[in-house]
C-alpha cells in the first residue's frame, strides 16, 4: 500500500522558497490505478519522484509497504528503488550501446544478489518482452526501435524488478495517438496483470480518462478529477 | 551582417566562458609548448653563438702556423683598420705544486699586452687562469669567478708547473728529431683567476663546455719554450676575411714559412732549404718550379749521417754523406756508374782526406752504416754498400759546409766531442784525425752518393731533400738573383702547405655555432604529444561549448541564419577564441623554453654538458609558434563544426548531440577488423624480419611497431562497433563493471581516439625506454663497444718510443710492474672538433686518428654498415681504410655510426670535405660505420694515409690499452698507475667503459628528456580522457539518470564510469606497450637495448594513476548535479 501523508515540497530559490506541493495525502492498494493531471510547473511530476523516492518531501511522509525510503541511507534508498519501484520517462531514456534486452536487464544488475540468479533474470526479461510484444527485438539497438518500441521497453524495463508501485512521466506524450493508445493498454493490461500500483503522470485527458482514479494537481494540492 | 555576428560571437563567448576557459587554455598550452620548442632551439643556437663569440673577444681571424714565426709578422700584417696581436697557443698539462692536484688539456696561451690591447681588456698582473682551471686545480675557493669584475684580485701565490711541448722544427720522429726531451715545465706563480667576461675563457674553437686557459707572459714563454721574438698565432680584427688572409700572405717572409735562402759561400749558387732540415716532396717541387721560371736547374741535396764509413778494417767514424747529382761533385764520377763495377754497387765519391784515412782507392768496396727512425721499432742501424768511385779534393762544391743543414746539437758544435745528437754516439771511436777534419772542415761531407741512391736510403715522409740549389747565370749578381728567387718563391709557395693559414675565426665560430643537433626541431618531436593533447583537450572542450548551445543554433536556424552564416559565427568564436589563446600561449612559450632552458642547464645538462645556455627570445619563433598552435586549432575547430552543419534545425532545437554514431554497426566493425588484422599480421611480419636480419631492426622497430599498434586500434574500435554475443546478465559489481565496459561503444570513434592517444603516447615512451643503453663492460669481447679495450688513453706530449717494446719502455721510463702486461694501440691525432654527441657546435674539421697497422688487422669493434665489397673486407671492414687512393679522390675514413648519424648527419659512402689548410678541401668518404664505440669523437684514417696528408701530426697521442683487468676498480687503478708512470707526457687515462659510459650518458639524457616531455603528454592525454568522460557522462546524464532511478547508487554509476575510463586507458597503455615491445624485441634480443628501467614503470604507474584520479573527479563533477535536472521532462 502506498501512503502519502500531508506531503508538501518547498523549493528554495534566490527570490525565496517557492512551495511547489502543500499538505498532499492520498493512499492506494495494491492493484489500483490512478492518473494525476495538471498544468506545466503545476507539481505533478514533483509529487511523481517524491513518490519514487528521487526527491524528499519537504514535510510529511511517504511510505511504500510500510516503509519510508527517505528514512534509508542513500544506498538502500537506491535498493529500495530497485525493488520497489518502476519508472517510465516521457523520453525513454535507454541505453544506446545495450540491446533491447540488456536494457531490461540493466535495473537486474545491482539487485541484491542471491534472489534469482543472472539467467532467471534474463528469462524474465525475454518474458516481459514477450509480453510487450519486443520479443523478435531483442537484439536491436533503442536506435533500430519506432518510438512506441521504445517506450515498451522502457515499460519492460520498468517492470523487470516486479515493481510494487510503477511511476509513468508523461508516458505516452512523445507518441501518435494510436502508438500512445496501445502503450496505454499495455500498461493498464500489466498493472493488471502483475497487481502493481500504477500512477501515470499525464497531460493527456484522452489517457487519464482510462484510469479509474483521477486527480488534478491543482493549487498546490491534489484534487480529485 | 560581419558587425552583428562578431557582437553576437563575442555575446555568445562571454555566456559560456567556463567551457571557453578551457578552449583558452588548450590552445595556450599548444601554443606555449609549440613557441616554446621552436624557442630551445633559437635558444640553444644563439647561446652557442654568444659562447663562441664571446670567447672569441674581439677576434675576426687568426692566423696560425704549426711551426713558429716572427713576432714582429703581426706588425707586418697591415690593411686599413686592421688591428693585430702576436700570441703563442699551445696545449699543456698544469700541475698544481701545493696539491698535487692536475688538469689536462688546458690551453696556454703566451700573451703580451698587445693581446690585452687588441681586445679592449684590462690585462691580469701576472699569470692568469680560466674558472674552469681554477676550479679543476682546487684554487678557487676565494673566488667568485664571472662577476664582470674589472678589478685585479690576487688570489693565490701558489706555484703551477705548466708541462707542454717544446717547439721542433725538426720532426721529433726523424733521425735528427730529439725524442728524449721533446717537453718543456714552466714553473709559474699563480696570480689571479680571470672571469669569463675578462676573455678568461678565450678560444679560437668553438666548444661549449667549460675551457681550460691559462696566460702566461709571452716573454716568459718564448724564453722556456725557446722561441725568443717568437709566436705561433696572429689575430687579426677589424676587416674582411678575405682583406685580412690577403694582408697576412703579403707580410708572410720565406722565413716565416720555414724557408731559408743564402748564396752559396763561392757565390755561384743559392740555396734553399728548410729549417726544419728537410724539404717536403710538394714544397721541393714548388722551389724547382719556381727556379725554372728564372732558367735555373736546380740540384738537390740530401746530407745525412753515415755512423761508419768502412773500406776492409778500416773506418770513418761520423761522418756527413751528401747525395746529389754526382756530375756536380766530379765530372769523372760518370765512369763509375751504378753496374759498371764488378758486383754492381752504386758508386760513392770519397774526399781525399776520407780515401786518405780509409786507404780506398777507386773500385773499392765501401759499406757505410747509418741510423733510420722508425715507428715501431725505433732506432735501427742499416748497412749500404758502395763501389769508391772518384777521388776529389775539398774544394769547391766538395768543400762546401753548408751542404749539411743546420742540425742542433750537431752542426754548431765546436768539436766532436761536444756532438749532442739525439741518437746514441759512441765518442770513443772518435779519434784525434777526426777532430782535426772537424776543426778543419766542419760539417764539410766527407763523401757523395747519388741523389737516387740518397732518396732510397733516407728518404721520409718528411721529404726526400735538405735543400736544393739554383746555379746563379753567369754575369748575374748572386744577391740579385736571390732577390728574384725570393719573388718567385713567395708567389709560388701557399703558405696553406707549409701550415700556415688564416682562419676565419669568427665566421667559422658562427657557422659552427648553427650546432651538430637542431635542438628546436627534437624539442618539437619531443613535445609533440603535449601539443596534440593539448588541441584535443581545446577541441573537446569547443565541441562540448557548441553542444551547449545546439538549441540555440537550431533557433538561429530556424530564424533564417545559413549554414554558412552559422559556421562563420562559431569560427569567429572559435578563431577569436584561439587568438587570445595564441596570445596567452607566447607568454608560456616564454616560460616553457625558459623551463626547456632550466631543464637543460641542470636535469639534462648530461646531454649539453654546459650552464651557459640562456632564453633567446626570438619574434619569429614566438610568431611561428603561436601561428601554428593557432591555425592547427582553428582547423581542427573547422573540421568538428562541419558537423554541426549535418545536422537538420529539428536535430538542432531537440539538441541532438553532433558527430553521433549508431553504437553497434557490423559493416563499420567488420572493415575495422580487417584492417586490424592485415595489420596485425604484417607487424608479425615485420617481428620476423627483425629476427632474421640485424640490419633489418630499425625498419621492423618502425613498421612493426606502427603496424601493431594501427592493428590494436582497429581492432578495438572492431569490438567496440560490433553486436557483442554476450549478453550483460548476471548480478553485482562485475555486471556493472561489464555495463561500464559496454559504455565505451556509446561514442566508439571518441573512445578510440582517447585510447590511440594514450597508445601512441605510452608506445613512444616504451619503446624509447628500450634504446637506453648501459655503461661498457671491464671485460668485454672485442666485437663490444669498447672494442674489449681496457683503457683509453691521451697525452698531451706525443709518444714516439713504442711502449710495447722493451726499448720503447725503457726509453719511455715504464717501469711499473702492472704495466707490463699492459699492450698499447696507438694512434696518431690530428686535433681537431670533437665529433661526438658530447660537442653541441657542427664539427666542420673533425679529430682524425690514425691507428697503427696491427689495429686493422685484429679486427676489433662491430660494423653496423660499411662500403665493404670483397670477401676479406666483408670479414674485417677495418681493411677498407687500406683501399688505394686515387689521385685527387677521396680518403677513406670510419666514424662512429652515432656521430655519423647525429652529429655529422652523415652516412656510409657520403664524402665529408674538410679544410686543412691546403690547396683544397680534403675530401673524405666514410667507408664504414661502428657500432656504439668509444671511438665516437673521431674519425679514423688508416696511418699510410694519414702521415702522407699531416707529416707535420709528429708521434702518437691517442692509445687503446689492453690490460689483464677484470673489474672496474682494477681498471680504474691501472689507469691511475699509467698516469703516474707517464705523468711527464701528460697522460690522462680512462677505463673504456667509463668512457663508453659517457656517450650513453648524452644519449640516455636525450631519451630521458624525450620521456619526460612525452609523459607530460601523456599526462595531458589522461586529462583528455577524463575530458572525454566527463563529456561522455554529461552527454548521457539522463540515461545515468535513469539508472540511479531504476536502483543504482551513486557508487554502482562511479563504477560504470570508471570501468569505461579503465577500458580506454588499460586499452590504450595495453596496445602502446604491446606494440612497443614487439616493436624492440629484435632489439633486445640482438643484445643492442636493455629491458624496461624502473623509471619507465614509474612513469607508466603515475600515467595510470593521473588518469583514474582525473577519471574519479570527471565523474564526481558530472554526478554532482541534481539528478532530478536530468530526468525532468517538463
Amino acid at each position: 500500500m502506498l501512503t502519502i501523508d500531508k506531503v508538501s515540497k518547498v523549493y528554495s530559490t534566490p527570490r525565496g522558497d517557492l512551495p511547489i506541493l502543500d499538505g498532499v495525502s492520498l493512499t492506494l492498494e495494491r492493484g489500483q490505478a490512478a492518473a494525476i493531471m495538471g498544468p506545466s510547473g503545476s507539481g505533478k511530476s514533483t509529487l511523481l519522484y517524491i513518490l519514487g523516492a528521487l526527491d524528499p518531501p519537504s514535510s510529511g511522509t511517504v511510505t511504500l509497504d510500510s516503509t519510508n525510503p527517505y528514512a534509508l541511507n542513500e544506498r538502500d534508498q537506491a535498493a529500495f528503488r530497485n525493488q520497489h519501484i518502476g519508472f517510465v520517462f516521457q523520453d525513454h531514456s535507454l541505453l544506446p550501446q545495450c540491446s533491447v534486452l540488456e536494457n531490461v536487464l540493466t535495473p537486474t544488475l545491482v539487485a541484491p544478489a542471491g534472489q534469482k540468479n543472472g539467467d532467471t533474470d534474463e528469462k524474465q526479461a525475454r518474458m516481459i518482452l514477450e509480453q510487450v510484444g519486443l520479443a523478435n527485438r531483442l537484439d536491436h539497438r533503442p536506435g533500430e526501435l519506432s518510438g512506441g518500441e521504445k517506450q515498451r521497453a522502457a515499460i519492460a524495463r520498468a517492470l523487470i524488478r516486479n515493481p510494487t508501485l510503477l511511476l509513468c512521466d508523461e508516458p505516452t506524450d512523445n507518441l501518435d495517438a494510436s502508438i500512445a493508445d496501445s502503450v496505454a493498454d499495455l500498461l493498464l493490461d500489466l498493472h493488471a496483470a502483475n497487481n502493481t500500483i500504477l500512477i501515470v503522470v499525464t497531460h493527456s485527458a484522452i489517457l487519464a480518462e482510462r484510469f479509474p482514479a483521477r486527480y488534478q494537481v491543482a493549487d498546490r494540492a491534489l484534487v480529485s478529477a | 551582417m560581419t558587425i552583428s555576428l562578431l557582437r553576437l560571437a563575442i555575446r555568445s563567448g562571454a555566456y559560456y566562458w567556463r567551457t571557453n576557459i578551457a578552449v583558452l587554455l588548450g590552445v595556450s598550452a599548444a601554443v606555449a609548448v609549440l613557441g616554446g620548442a621552436l624557442l630551445v632551439g633559437d635558444s640553444v643556437r644563439g647561446s652557442l653563438r654568444d659562447i663562441a663569440l664571446g670567447r672569441l673577444g674581439k677576434a675576426d681571424q687568426a692566423l696560425s702556423s704549426a711551426q713558429f714565426f716572427r713576432s714582429a709578422l703581426a706588425a707586418d700584417i697591415r690593411a686599413d683598420g686592421l688591428s693585430t696581436a702576436p700570441l703563442i697557443v699551445a696545449t699543456a698539462f698544469v700541475t698544481h705544486e701545493p696539491s698535487g692536484r692536475r688538469a689536462g688539456n688546458v690551453v696556454v696561451y703566451g700573451v703580451d699586452e698587445r693581446f690585452w690591447t687588441f681586445h679592449g681588456v684590462q690585462p691580469p698582473g701576472g699569470l692568469a687562469i680560466s674558472p674552469a682551471l681554477a676550479a679543476e686545480l682546487g684554487v678557487d675557493r676565494d673566488v667568485r669567478v664571472g662577476d664582470g669584475s674589472q678589478g685585479t684580485r690576487p688570489v693565490t701565490n701558489d706555484v703551477v708547473l705548466v708541462r707542454l711541448q717544446r717547439p721542433s722544427e725538426i720532426p721529433i720522429e726523424s733521425l735528427f728529431g730529439r725524442k728524449e726531451e721533446i717537453g718543456r715545465t714552466l714553473r709559474l706563480t699563480l696570480s689571479e683567476v680571470l672571469p669569463r667576461e675578462r676573455l678568461g675563457e678565450f678560444a679560437l674553437r668553438p666548444q661549449q663546455t667549460e675551457l681550460r686557459a691559462l696566460f702566461a707572459p709571452l716573454q716568459r714563454v718564448q724564453r722556456d719554450l725557446g722561441v725568443e721574438d717568437r709566436v705561433n698565432t696572429v689575430l687579426m680584427a677589424g676587416v674582411q676575411d678575405a682583406s685580412a688572409a690577403r694582408a697576412a700572405r703579403a707580410a708572410l717572409t720565406l722565413e716565416d714559412l720555414g724557408l731559408k735562402l743564402r748564396a752559396s759561400e763561392d757565390r755561384t749558387q743559392v740555396i734553399v732549404d728548410a729549417a726544419g732540415g728537410m724539404l717536403s716532396g710538394p714544397l721541393e717541387q714548388s722551389i724547382r718550379d719556381a727556379g725554372a721560371k728564372l732558367g735555373s736547374s736546380s740540384l738537390p741535396v740530401f746530407t745525412y749521417l753515415a755512423n761508419t764509413m768502412r773500406v776492409g778494417d778500416r773506418e770513418v767514424p761520423y761522418s756527413l754523406i751528401t747525395a746529389t747529382d754526382l756530375a756536380h761533385v766530379s765530372p769523372s764520377s760518370s765512369a763509375v756508374a751504378p753496374g759498371t763495377s764488378p758486383v754492381a754497387r752504386d758508386p760513392i765519391v770519397l774526399n781525399d782526406w776520407t780515401a786518405r784515412e780509409l786507404k780506398a782507392k777507386p773500385g773499392d768496396p765501401l759499406e757505410i752504416e747509418y741510423y733510420l727512425w722508425d715507428a715501431n721499432t725505433g732506432l735501427t742501424t742499416h748497412t749500404s754498400a758502395f763501389t769508391v768511385g772518384p777521388i776529389i779534393p775539398i774544394a769547391g762544391f766538395a768543400a762546401d759546409r753548408q751542404l749539411a743543414p743546420a742540425y742542433p746539437g750537431i752542426t754548431g758544435a765546436e768539436s766532436l766531442a761536444d756532438w749532442d745528437p739525439p741518437f746514441p754516439l759512441d765518442l770513443a771511436r772518435v779519434r784525434q784525425v777526426d777532430e782535426k777534419y772537424w776543426d778543419d772542415h766542419r760539417a764539410t761531407p766527407k763523401a757523395f752518393i747519388s741523389y737516387e741512391k740518397g732518396r732510397e736510403l733516407w728518404q721520409t715522409r718528411y721529404g726526400g731533400a735538405t735543400s736544393l740549389r739554383f746555379v746563379i747565370p753567369a754575369g748575374t749578381d748572386a744577391d740579385a738573383f736571390a732577390a728574384k728567387l725570393r719573388g718567385e718563391l713567395q708567389s709560388a709557395i701557399r703558405p696553406e702547405a707549409l701550415g700556415v693559414s688564416t682562419q676565419p675565426v669568427r665566421r667559422l665560430a658562427t657557422e659552427a655555432s648553427v650546432g651538430a643537433t637542431d635542438f628546436g626541431q627534437y624539442f618539437t618531436y619531443f613535445s609533440f604529444f603535449i601539443v596534440v593533447s593539448a588541441l584535443l583537450l581545446a577541441i573537446l572542450f569547443f565541441r562540448l561549448g557548441v553542444e551547449q548551445r545546439l538549441r540555440q543554433i537550431g533557433i538561429l536556424r530556424a530564424a533564417g541564419f545559413t549554414i554558412a552564416s552559422v559556421r562563420r559565427l562559431l569560427m569567429i568564436e572559435a578563431v577569436t577564441l584561439a587568438s587570445i589563446g595564441g596570445l596567452i600561449g607566447i607568454a608560456g612559450a616564454l616560460a616553457y623554453g625558459q623551463l626547456i632552458m632550466h631543464g637543460l642547464r641542470t636535469w639534462w645538462i648530461g646531454a649539453v654538458g654546459t650552464t651557459q645556455l640562456t632564453l633567446h627570445v626570438t619574434p619569429s619563433s614566438l610568431a611561428g609558434g603561436a601561428l601554428g598552435g593557432i591555425v592547427a586549432a582553428i582547423i581542427c575547430v573547422f573540421l568538428s563544426l562541419r558537423a554541426v552543419a549535418k545536422l537538420s534545425p529539428r536535430a538542432l532545437l531537440a539538441a541532438q548531440v553532433i558527430g553521433h554514431e549508431p553504437a553497434g554497426d557490423p559493416k563499420l566493425a567488420r572493415r575495422n577488423r580487417i584492417i586490424g588484422v592485415v595489420a596485425g599480421v604484417f607487424a608479425l611480419a615485420a617481428l620476423a624480419a627483425g629476427f632474421l636480419s640485424e640490419a633489418a631492426q630499425a625498419g621492423a622497430f618502425f613498421g612493426g611497431g606502427a603496424a601493431a599498434l594501427i592493428s590494436a586500434m582497429f581492432l578495438l574500435s572492431s569490438w567496440l562497433r560490433s553486436r557483442p554475443s554476450t549478453v550483460i546478465a548476471g548480478r553485482g559489481t562485475g555486471a556493472v563493471l561489464r555495463l561500464g565496459v559496454r559504455s565505451a561503444a556509446f561514442r566508439p570513434g571518441r573512445s578510440v581516439l582517447s585510447a590511440a592517444l594514450i597508445a601512441s603516447a605510452a608506445f613512444i615512451i616504451v619503446s624509447v625506454d628500450a634504446f637506453r643503453k648501459s655503461g661498457g663492460e671491464v671485460a668485454a669481447s672485442r666485437s663490444s663497444g669498447t672494442g674489449g679495450f681496457a683503457l683509453i688513453a691521451t697525452s698531451e706530449l706525443p709518444l714516439v718510443h713504442n711502449p710495447n717494446e722493451a726499448a720503447g719502455r725503457e726509453a719511455l721510463i715504464i717501469s711499473a710492474p702492472e704495466l707490463l702486461q699492459t699492450k698499447f694501440t696507438r694512434f696518431r691525432v690530428r686535433p681537431g672538433d670533437d665529433a661526438s654527441c658530447l660537442n653541441l657546435y657542427r664539427p666542420t674539421a673533425p679529430t682524425i686518428v690514425a691507428p697503427e697497422r696491427g689495429f686493422i688487422e685484429a679486427g676489433r669493434f662491430e660494423f653496423s654498415s660499411s662500403l665493404a665489397e670483397t670477401e676479406a673486407e666483408r670479414a674485417n671492414p677495418w681493411r677498407l681504410l687500406q683501399r688505394p687512393v686515387t689521385a685527387g679522390g677521396p680518403i677513406p675514413v670510419i666514424a662512429d655510426a652515432t656521430s655519423l648519424q647525429y652529429v655529422l648527419h652523415a652516412k656510409v659512402g657520403d664524402i665529408f670535405s674538410m679544410d686543412i689548410g691546403a690547396d683544397r678541401a680534403l675530401e673524405l668518404q666514410f667507408v664504414g660505420a661502428i657500432k656504439d664505440s668509444v671511438l665516437q669523437g673521431e674519425l679514423l684514417m688508416s696511418e699510410e694515409n694519414f702521415v702522407r696528408l699531416f707529416p707535420s701530426q709528429q708521434g702518437y697521442r691517442y692509445f687503446l690499452i689492453d690490460a689483464p683487468v677484470t673489474t672496474a676498480a682494477a681498471a680504474g687503478q691501472l689507469a691511475g698507475v699509467l698516469e703516474k708512470e707517464l705523468t711527464t707526457f701528460g697522460f690522462d687515462a680512462v677505463t673504456a667503459a667509463e668512457r663508453l659510459e659517457a656517450f650513453h650518458r648524452v644519449e640516455n639524457t636525450y631519451l630521458s628528456t624525450f620521456q619526460s616531455l612525452g609523459g607530460l603528454g601523456l599526462l595531458l592525454g589522461t586529462i583528455g580522457l577524463a575530458a572525454v568522460m566527463f563529456r561522455n557522462v554529461l552527454e548521457r546524464r539522463r540515461e545515468l539518470a535513469v539508472l540511479r532511478a531504476v536502483g543504482y547508487d551513486r557508487r554502482r554509476v562511479s563504477q560504470m564510469i570508471l570501468a569505461e575510463a579503465g577500458l580506454l586507458l588499460g586499452a590504450g597503455l595495453g596496445a602502446g606497450i604491446l606494440s612497443a615491445l614487439i616493436a624492440v624485441v629484435p632489439a633486445w634480443t640482438s643484445g643492442s637495448g636493455r629491458g624496461p628501467g624502473m623509471m619507465l614503470v614509474l612513469l607508466l604507474a603515475g600515467v595510470v594513476l593521473a588518469g583514474v584520479l582525473s577519471s574519479v573527479v570527471a565523474t564526481r563533477a558530472a554526478l554532482g548535479g541534481r539528478m532530478l535536472d536530468a530526468l525532468r521532462s517538463e
